[in-house]
């Protein structure tokens, strides 16, 4: 079962998050999208992804493989960091 | 010495001279796991193909994309069992494709079954969560949905068509960066 939670304090209410959704999982309501058809989510993390402010979680998401990660680029950013 | 490149595994005299078919491995060498970088380098490759038939072939690309995953559908499913319920061979060609594509049947919460009659068209929902195709596409940050994607969509209708000897239409519904909603039109 997908958990969806909205930071509040972090979103900034710029409904991109309602409309990328294909699922209608959002909806917005003051300002804040709130998530109302949890049952309807798949999962795509499409919202997660749009969210300029990073404002959403989602637990219980099967992660899907990611073999796309730049493993020079990544080992670049480990010297930097 | 270590033995990274060629002359220095000839120059080590690692290398035979005379190699026969016997000598063929008979298993991955180097382990898979060590097969990272040929990873990326196929993902490379097939991106760029994939973008430079976009430039020479424009729309015609996902006919010529669709066409082949298609033909690779039939030519793979039919050495498999037919089957007649679709939502059975369904779960049969997620069963073949895993650890490529993990295939899962969906259906909305507010639909009791899986397969969905609704303006006179019947489809099931099909998601996509592993995906070999959307990490190729992601590695060369190319969009999905295009001609890279239909040969996938071709290889599942075909599978599909072999397998039920149903007529089968895919549709993209949703794309995202952890799984795509397709839409299995059946005629």
């Amino acid at each position: 079962m997908i958990e969806i939670r909205v930071d509040e304090n972090a979103c900034n209410g710029c409904g991109l998050c309602v409309k990328d959704c294909p699922m209608q999982v959002y909806e917005m309501r003051d300002t804040v999208p709130v998530p109302v058809r949890v049952a309807s989510c798949m999962g795509c993390l499409s919202c997660h992804e749009i969210c300029p402010a990073q404002a959403l979680e989602h637990r219980g998401v099967h992660p899907s493989r990611r073999h796309y990660i730049d493993i020079r680029v990544c080992e670049m950013l480990n010297r930097v960091i | 010495m270590a033995e990274g490149t060629v002359p220095q595994a000839k120059e080590a005299g690692s290398a035979p001279t005379v190699y026969r078919s016997e000598d063929v491995p008979l298993q991955c060498i180097p382990p898979p796991d060590e097969l990272e970088d040929t990873l990326h380098g196929l993902m490379k490759l097939n991106g760029l193909i994939i973008r430079s038939l976009e430039e020479i072939a424009g729309r015609g690309a996902n006919a010529v994309t669709y066409r082949a995953g298609r033909k690779y559908g039939h030519e793979v499913a039919k050495y498999f069992r037919k089957i007649e319920d679709v939502e059975e061979a369904l779960k049969e060609l997620s069963y073949i494709l895993h650890g490529q594509y993990t295939i899962e049947i969906w259906k909305p919460a507010d639909k009791d079954r899986y397969i969905i009659e609704e303006n006179g068209s019947t489809f099931i929902y099909l998601v996509f969560h592993d995906c070999i195709v959307r990490q190729t596409l992601r590695r060369n940050g190319q969009p999905q949905g295009g001609p890279l994607c239909l040969t996938l969509f071709g290889y599942v209708v075909g599978a599909i068509e072999e397998i039920t000897g149903r007529k089968a239409k895919l549709e993209i519904v949703h794309t995202g960066p952890n799984a795509c909603l397709k839409k299995l039109i059946l005629q």
